[in-house]
């Protein structure tokens, strides 16, 4: 069929350009990292070799197991808020309302934005003194509340910034999700005389559970790597009671300039949102089958 | 009756959530329009008293955020670009060229998904450094260019164009280059639409990375020059709104143009930033 079949030479060549660049900056940089683990590597001197000290380190460094507590917290408080969220939000945009367009539009928006405009706003409505929640529980004549300055408060005010900020995402999933269920289902539901609340229960959160599934992967690994909330709006503070791993991992590498410690955490948290995501799909994927 | 006053309250319900969600960006506003000294009170004024714009004057003037804008800018679209250039062919080829080790090949690269960032900040870091290109652009451009869920876009869509369209071209003495600018290209823009569209969004939103990478001022992008206002501009408040309007405009325009196509593009991919 094709000329003196050149398959072989044209797969290759059309195939080179994005593997140069993917070999440069991810396969070798994902397999000298992992080398680097295995050594005492700061900046200045040379690397010394210490087989797995690092990783043995870790296992006795009370500020990485608090960092992945931390994270842990933040992804037990943010996954199921955020699905749920974003189910009802899909529902809204679905449903008949004329205003479902607008709604579509201003839940998604928030997303669009760089997340530390996002942190740097919440920051700003949550501070203690100034901030508009704070103003206004004034005028309610109610005390203000320490938003991100008491341990207690920090991590779930970091959570309510997320919330506003990708909820709209988990949206737009659950909706593409939705439109694809046929509408003859619910109209035989409705001449059999279900409800509205019924049909929710009983045909779309059953029906969608594929896009849960994705929405519930997606979210606990883009959980676990969070950073950027926890670095504009608490900096890990008060007293590292928010620092999370990539935190930790950062400021390890690039402030204390301990790199090989850092790779070393980096391939823990990598290895643990593997298996993880792993147990998910397993568990969550084969009971949809 | 009773219907048409139960959907009048439902209206008035969803119009109050639209009013709670969209808060904070008004109020980002509000704030960015008052003088320092309104917003720094316990005196609580909603609306500006004197709207100003004497913080945008500042932010513009005491700052380098056009500068900021403009790297963001820059590193956006060559990324973008480059991004295109690279994922096409190889989508192309993994959709349609019959070669030994296709498969093999498509899952390493689909793999690369699954690889967390921060894994690759230091390796990179070290990486860059020896290059000498450390706290350049082009370092933060750089890791950002092999994005392997445009492959994944594309390669899905190319395979959907009818295999004769291309026999067509090659017996018309076509060659595979030839083919694939004058007939998968063109073929395929909806789906070359939403990939350059994911890879601008993701370029822009960067942060990690280039907070690593750059370390000049004069360098950063916009994500890392606004997070580092509040340690240089601490308690002034309404400047640092002011530069989070600035810093979310070229966003806000890109997604009132392209809204259609980028919340498609998610629904279609499930992309997370």
């Amino acid at each position: 069929m094709i000329p003196g079949n050149k398959d072989t030479r044209d797969g290759i060549l059309f195939s080179l350009p994005f593997m140069i660049v993917f070999a440069l900056f991810m396969i070798y940089p994902l397999v000298f990292g992992f080398y680097i683990s295995f050594f005492q590597w700061n900046i200045l001197g040379t690397p010394k070799f210490i087989a797995l000290q690092n990783y043995l380190d870790l296992l006795k460094d009370e500020r990485f197991w608090s960092s992945l507590w931390h994270t842990l917290q933040f992804v037990l408080m943010t996954t199921p808020v955020l699905l749920i969220l974003g189910f009802i939000m899909a529902l809204l945009v679905t449903g008949k309302s004329p205003l479902k367009g607008i709604m579509e539009t201003c839940f998604f928006v928030p997303y669009i934005f760089s997340m530390t405009v996002v942190a740097t706003l919440w920051a700003w409505i949550m501070q203690k003194d100034f901030g508009i929640i704070n103003q206004i529980l004034r005028i309610l004549g109610k005390d203000g509340v320490s938003w991100l300055t008491s341990e207690k408060n920090a991590m779930w005010s970091i959570s309510i910034a997320t919330y506003w900020w990708t909820a709209g995402f988990n949206m737009v999933l659950f909706t593409a999700g939705i439109k694809q269920i046929s509408k003859e289902i619910y109209e035989s539901a409705t001449v059999d005389g279900a409800g509205p609340l019924q049909q929710i229960f009983h045909i779309t959160i059953p029906l969608l559970k594929p896009t849960t599934i994705l929405c519930l992967i997606l979210q606990v690994i883009a959980s676990f790597n969070v950073f950027g909330q926890v670095y504009v709006m608490t900096g890990g503070g008060p007293a590292g009671s928010t620092r999370v791993l990539v935190q930790y991992i950062y400021e390890t590498g690039f402030n204390y300039f301990r790199m090989g410690y850092s790779a070393a955490m980096s391939y823990v948290l990598f290895l643990i949102i593997m298996v993880i995501s792993v147990v998910q799909y397993a568990i969550l994927g084969r009971r949809n089958d | 009756m009773k219907k048409h006053s139960k959907n009048v309250i439902f209206r008035i319900l969803e119009i109050f959530i639209i009013a709670i969600w969209i808060f904070p960006l008004v109020w980002m506003v509000i704030t960015s329009l008052k003088y320092e000294n309104e917003v720094v009170t316990r005196v609580f004024t909603f609306l500006p008293q004197n709207p100003t714009l004497h913080n945008y004057q500042e932010a513009f003037g005491s700052t380098y955020i056009l500068q900021w804008l403009i790297n963001s800018l820059v590193i956006s679209v060559v990324t973008m670009v480059f991004t295109f250039l690279l994922d096409a062919p190889i989508a192309y080829a993994f959709a349609k060229i019959r070669f030994p080790g296709r498969n093999i090949l498509f899952w390493v690269v689909m793999a690369g998904m699954m690889v967390p960032f921060q894994v690759l900040i230091v390796p990179l870091y070290l990486q860059f450094t020896s290059y000498g290109i450390i706290n350049t652009l082009l370092s933060a451009i750089l890791p950002r260019l092999a994005l392997p869920i445009g492959i994944f876009i594309l390669r899905q869509f190319y395979e959907g164009i009818p295999t004769a369209l291309e026999e067509a071209a090659f017996i018309d003495g076509a060659g595979r280059l030839r083919t694939f600018v004058k007939i998968i290209l063109p073929l395929g823009k909806a789906a070359a639409t939403t990939v350059i569209i994911l890879a601008f969004i993701n370029a822009w939103n960067d942060f990690l990375w280039p907070l690593i990478a750059i370390s000049d001022s004069v360098n950063y992008t916009i994500t890392v020059g606004i997070a580092n206002f509040q340690g240089t501009h601490g308690t002034e408040y309404a400047m640092i709104m002011a530069g989070a309007v600035i810093a979310s405009l070229p966003e806000l325009v890109f997604f009132l143009i392209f809204r259609r196509k980028i919340i498609d593009g998610i629904a279609m991919t499930g992309l997370k930033g």
